[in-house]
């Protein structure tokens, strides 16, 4: 102990006089036990060091007297602190006989700053031991007074004057200047470090709006300047400055009264992050306390009262909680009173019971009218609240199934899985399968060494009337994941979901080939989209081609997968048994003959698919009777000529057309944007009036050029009429269409086509055969390789808004998922 | 089809793609969170076309008539 005792040095024995003995028997007790005047003897206790002078200096700029503090670390990590307040008064004692009023301030206690009763009356003091705890501390501690124009030094070494107070010049200015060096005996550290200090001092300069406070590292030359007119108000912008606010001003309530002085700012941002700062008498609380309490309760009560009024909530089921509210929430709360307590183990949380009232109600009176103020910004504030409300409802409802239905016990699978012998991920497939009875079915199909099959059923709501939808169901999703063994993620534990767990490394998708088939199947993507994007990623997941079509011809019986095969099947059977003779009596048959109806099934094919838009005779007769290209547009007479020769052309097939014509005409509009005409011919399609549209962009589409092109290649028919040889019969035919009408026609005898709309239809052996048996077998890889498009599509097949999903559903609902 | 930014399926925001974002195709694990909420609480739903009484999860498997 004696090392760290007083050690007045030993060349200025005059000094230690009667006024040094009280001051040691006031100081000694901090020596002894530096803890419990600042916290500890290493980073914590050296910074205090600091703080303590500082604040001494921002008394002076609360009381209105400085307006700047410089802090400056030296070489030697001793701390310089400047300010421009009254400066620390000099001169006799009143009181104190024979002492300096500048000593008495360097080493007393402050009368408060009891340690025993842990109570200390503060103005601003950090803790209330003031300065003379660090001149106690310091090896030295030099201090320079600017008072009544002059200059007062005097210099202590462990808290013990060295020296009388001493007038050293005169000067203009006012102000304190201490320079210390902590004492190496008692500090286990020696180095200070910038960043610790300048967040201090930030605060500070934040928590006292417009005072400018500057450090200096000379150690490195870092520097920081520091100076807010905006004071908390600028510390919540400080503190979203990295995030997005959802309202542009910090929401500021300030108050004064019963000498306890309110200022909150506030400020929500996108986040999920609670950043509330709390300080009493700008000494940072992150315990809270009083202040906190009065603040939460008052926050939660406004806000829920607002929202109640605006109706923002209805369709919450419970209340939202205060931990809703303060979600995203940055805020400042910084209360001034007269005799703060600090409580906890550290004296980090207000103490003062008075303080929770005050500030609660003045909470509730201020943020209920600024929210009525502001309903633009309120609106949004009460939304973002409302999502989290609802967040945490799902969130927790989602971590309870998971909970209950063991989906993370990863012991049993479901009862419903039919899994296969083989054991390793990579070997094994699993089906899942739409419907018990396709179940059952691909059960009795499978090869249960490696094909595991998990029948899941779409269910069936019946919403109201005349609008019917389909979902899976709480235990369909719970089944799947169990039987994948991978677990899902719900909540904040990783180690919940373990992809790399997954059972199967082939995942098949088998539903009906109907749109109710293709939405269980979207479901079912955008779930492993969303909640296990890893097994698609990998490439596990795959979609069956269950055939659409069964064909018997004879004893031979053939399954295909959509129409295009079918034709194709049919087309070589057709040129199986016939042959096309020329005029020039030439020969087209075998392959030649295939490739050339093949052109014609798909002329046919996009005249079809522009038939919803344009009358399809119409192109047709355009095509075929005329060369006109957009160029002619330009030139009414050459375009008209073009027309006549369309309309020769129908007369002879669709008289009906050109008595349509005769009545409505075909109008000629000019078309600017081309330096062009266009053309609208009106006919009647089934019964309704259309308009085919014919002008540049049509003329020069791709769509066009396409049906222009195809023709082209029919030259190879030769001159009409056409004469088939079909086995041993003779044919006539006036128009390509016709020619393969004829042939296949003559195909499909004996030919017998079932269209398989469901996988039930199909038998165990069949399904086997065409579907299941890796052998024959086709699947589509599902790939993201646009995952955002993916996403897109998915979210507007399950989007909130009605209109754009139901028309998204009709165009795509059997394309949906191929579009991956 | 024009393409935008990826929106997050559950609020909506605009989120960073996957090289970038552990949580894609949500901006967080929260609102992954809430997306499963929303399975296993049976919220996506889309608009059926045939009501066959076999896929209703209510109802028992048909029964396929025999001849007797």
């Amino acid at each position: 102990m004696d090392s760290t005792s007083p050690q007045p040095e030993a060349s200025k024995p005059a000094e230690y006089n009667a006024a040094s003995i009280t001051v040691l028997e006031g100081l000694e007790a901090v020596r002894k036990r530096p803890g419990m005047y600042i916290g500890d003897t290493f980073v914590r206790g050296l910074h205090h060091l600091v703080y303590e002078v500082v604040d001494n200096s921002v008394d002076e700029a609360l009381a209105g007297f400085a307006t700047q503090v410089n802090v400056l670390i030296h070489v030697d990590n001793s701390i310089t602190v400047i300010d421009d307040g009254r400066g620390i008064p000099v001169g006799p004692h009143p009181t104190v006989i024979g002492m300096d009023t500048l000593d008495v301030v360097m080493t007393k206690l402050h009368a408060g700053g009891k340690f025993e009763n842990s109570a200390y009356k503060v103005s601003g003091g950090l803790h209330g031991v003031g300065v003379s705890c660090v001149n106690a501390l310091s090896d030295w501690l030099h201090i320079e007074v600017q008072r009544n124009g002059k200059v007062y030094q005097q210099k202590y070494a462990r808290g013990v004057p060295q020296q009388q107070v001493a007038e050293i010049g005169v000067t203009d200015k006012r102000g304190t200047k201490v320079s210390f060096h902590p004492d190496p005996t008692i500090f286990e550290v020696k180095d200070y470090d910038f960043d610790t200090l300048s967040t201090r001092l930030r605060e500070l300069a934040f928590l006292n709006a417009g005072l400018h406070i500057t450090i200096n590292d000379e150690r490195t030359g870092k520097s920081h300047d520091f100076c807010f007119e905006g004071g908390i108000v600028s510390f919540v912008e400080y503190i979203n400055s990295a995030k997005t606010p959802i309202h542009d001003k910090p929401i500021a309530l300030k108050a004064d009264k019963d000498q306890i002085q309110v200022e909150i700012a506030m400020q929500w941002n996108e986040g999920y992050d609670e950043k509330i700062f709390t300080f009493a008498n700008n000494i940072n609380t992150p315990e809270g306390g009083t202040h906190l309490s009065g603040f939460k309760a008052a926050l939660t009560k406004s806000i829920n009262g607002y929202a109640e009024r605006s109706g923002a909530w209805k369709d919450i089921k419970e209340q939202p909680t205060g931990d809703d509210a303060r979600e995203g929430l940055a805020a400042v709360i910084s209360v001034k009173i007269p005799q703060p307590q600090f409580e906890g183990q550290t004296k980090q949380k207000l103490g003062n019971s008075e303080v929770k009232g005050l500030v609660e109600s003045i909470v509730n009176e201020r943020l209920q009218q600024w929210l009525d103020e502001n309903p633009q910004t309120a609106k949004k504030i009460v939304n973002k609240i409302g999502d989290a409300a609802r967040a945490r409802i799902a969130a927790r409802k989602a971590r309870e199934t998971v909970r209950r239905k063991g989906v993370l016990d990863g012991l049993s699978l479901p009862g419903k899985l039919a899994d296969c012998r083989e054991k390793d991920p990579a070997k094994s497939e699993l089906y899942i399968v739409e419907g018990d009875s396709a179940g059952g079915s691909a059960k009795q199909g499978r090869n249960a060494l490696f094909q595991a099959i998990l029948p899941l059923r779409g269910k069936i709501l019946n919403v109201e009337k005349a609008r019917i939808e389909k979902m899976l169901s709480s235990d369909a999703i719970v089944t799947l994941i169990t039987a994948l063994g991978t677990g899902v993620r719900a909540g904040n534990n990783t180690e919940d979901y373990k992809p790399d767990d997954i059972r199967y490394h082939r995942i098949i998708l088998m539903t009906d080939a109907d749109v109710d088939g293709s939405h269980i199947r979207t479901l079912l993507l955008t779930f492993f989209f969303r909640q296990m994007p890893e097994i698609i990623e990998r490439g596990y997941i795959y979609i069956a081609q269950p055939p659409l079509f069964k064909i018997t011809r004879g004893k031979k019986e053939l399954y295909v997968k959509d129409e295009e095969a079918r034709d194709q099947y049919l087309l070589n059977i057709a040129t199986e048994r016939t042959k096309l003779v020329r005029a020039d009596k030439s020969e087209v048959q075998g392959q030649e003959f295939k490739d050339l109806l093949s052109k014609v099934i798909k002329y046919e094919t996009r005249l079809e698919k522009m038939s919803l838009r344009k009358d399809h005779r119409v192109i047709d007769a355009l095509i075929q009777a005329t060369t006109l290209t957009a160029d002619l547009l330009k030139d009414d007479e050459a375009s008209a000529d073009q027309f006549d020769e369309m309309v020769k052309y129908l007369e002879g097939r669709h008289p009906e057309l050109v008595e349509w014509f005769a009545r409505n005409g075909t109008r000629r509009v000019p078309d600017p944007e081309h330096s062009a005409k266009k053309y609208i011919i009106a006919t009647e399609v089934n019964g309704a009036s259309r308009e085919t549209i014919i002008d540049v962009p049509f003329l020069t589409s791709p769509e066009f050029r396409e049906l222009v092109a195809l023709k082209a290649s029919f030259q190879a028919f030769g001159p009409a009429p056409y004469e088939l040889h079909i086995g041993d019969a003779l044919f006539t035919a006036t128009t390509y269409q016709e020619v393969l009408k004829l042939a296949l026609d003559d195909a499909q005898h004996g030919v017998t086509m079932q269209r398989y709309k469901g996988l039930g239809e199909m038998n165990p052996e069949q399904l086997r055969d065409t579907t299941m048996d890796p052998a024959v077998r086709t699947m589509m890889q599902v790939k993201v390789s646009d995952a955002v498009e993916a996403e897109r599509l998915f979210s507007l097949l399950m989007g909130d808004e009605v209109e754009p999903r139901r028309d998204f559903i009709e165009k795509f609902a059997l394309n949906a998922n191929l579009d991956l | 089809m024009t393409s935008t930014a990826p929106q997050c399926p559950s609020c909506r925001k605009e989120v960073l793609l996957p090289g970038e974002n552990s949580c894609f195709p949500f901006c967080s694990q929260r609102c992954r969170t809430i997306d499963l909420g929303k399975w296993l609480g049976g919220e996506y739903r889309i608009a059926a076309q045939s009501v066959d009484e076999d896929e209703d999860g209510d109802s028992p498997p048909p029964v396929r008539p025999t001849d007797a």
